[in-house]
């Protein structure tokens, strides 16, 4: 028995259809539509405080700031990570869905979804090449760093409960990540 | 991590809507959509033969549904063959159910244990009422009636019989 996988552009086509529940928080994994897990509290004010420390990088135009929109990374996954920053553009992506090279950061912030996040979505991440993933684990308080994709893994990673995280320049503070 | 669940009016919709290409064979199954195997000549042959033998019977005794949806509880399957209650529009108007079918039949050549696991519980749970699975590998005919009950195994030399049609095994191994 084969399960059939949807590619990005079915997804698309029934999102624009109407198939799909107009509340259905759902990404597109390895052909598969999967059904994000609710957050909670914690975790919206972690995705608040990240978008309030990294907005500095739009507004000097050095990158755009994505929430929990999607990433096209291959014709059958469109994860949507909780942020992303991409490639400054003028139009704002208004004529693609950006792309894994238009991503310079990809951020997922984990209470209950870490080992999914880990083991499922950051080896999606490696595989299109996305330069750098932090993984924000709410539960032990810890931000994990991925840099330097090779294969389906991170030729480079760390796990920092203090000191500052830093990207495109810009110094963020783990402490002030975690809620 | 949770698949997405797929509705039957969903599944309906994203037909309507194009999202699949033209050639794709697919199925409902509990909310998964599942690609059907290619079919191989001996089962073409067996589901044409069938299709014969059956072919009598319509339009007064029976409507014959070959390799054509049926929906059972949430689930849309395409058995090879469906022999269902008689009505005058062929069921353009609705799809036809579990309860409106006299018989399925599925042939198996590599299919069997989805046919048998997967695919046999969904019918007996949606009340279809007599159920022939056709091991192509084995040459046996399993027959299902009574949608709790255990079923029976046919070898060669045995006779069907449906509505008064007989069908010797061995015409269909």
């Amino acid at each position: 028995m084969l399960r059939y996988r949807f590619t990005a552009e079915e997804f698309h086509r029934m999102a624009e259809a109407g198939i799909l529940p107009e509340d259905a928080r759902v990404e597109l994994v390895e052909g598969e539509i999967v059904t994000m897990s609710p957050v909670g509290k914690r975790h919206m004010a972690a995705v608040k405080r990240l978008m309030d420390l990294l907005f500095p990088l739009q507004q000097a135009r050095k990158a755009l700031l994505q929430v929990q929109d999607p990433l096209r990374l291959s014709p059958e996954s469109e994860p949507q990570p909780d942020l992303t920053l991409l490639s400054y553009r003028e139009n704002f992506y208004r004529d693609k869905v950006p792309e894994a090279e238009d991503a310079l950061l990809v951020i997922e912030v984990a209470d209950t979804s870490l080992d999914y996040d880990l083991t499922v979505k950051l080896p999606l991440y490696a595989k299109a090449g996305i330069p750098e993933v932090w993984v924000v684990d709410l539960v032990r308080d810890r931000v994990h760093v991925f840099r330097k994709p090779q294969g389906e893994g991170y030729g480079e990673a760390q796990a920092l409960e203090e000191g500052e995280l830093s990207v495109l320049g810009l110094k963020v503070p783990v402490k002030e990540v975690l809620p | 991590m949770t698949r997405h669940k797929v509705s039957l009016e969903e599944f309906h919709r994203m037909v309507e809507a194009g999202v699949f290409p033209e050639d794709s064979r697919l199925e409902l199954v509990e909310g998964d959509l599942v690609e059907m195997s290619p079919i191989g000549k001996r089962h073409a042959a067996k589901v044409a033969k069938l299709t014969a033998l059956f072919g009598p019977l319509v339009p007064q005794k029976a409507i014959l549904f070959v390799q054509s949806p049926l929906v059972v509880g949430n689930s849309e399957l395409y058995p090879d063959l469906a022999l269902l209650k008689p009505r005058r529009d062929f069921y353009e108007e609705e799809l036809p159910q579990g309860r409106d079918a006299l018989l399925v039949v599925e042939v198996a050549d590599t299919s069997l244990h989805y046919d048998l696991e997967v695919k046999l519980p969904l019918y007996a749970k949606a009340g279809v009422p007599e159920v022939w699975v056709v091991d192509l590998v084995r040459d046996r005919v399993h027959v299902f009636r009574k949608p709790q009950g255990e079923g029976e195994t046919l070898g060669p030399g045995l006779k069907l019989a449906f509505l008064g049609v007989e069908i010797s095994t061995e015409e269909l191994l």
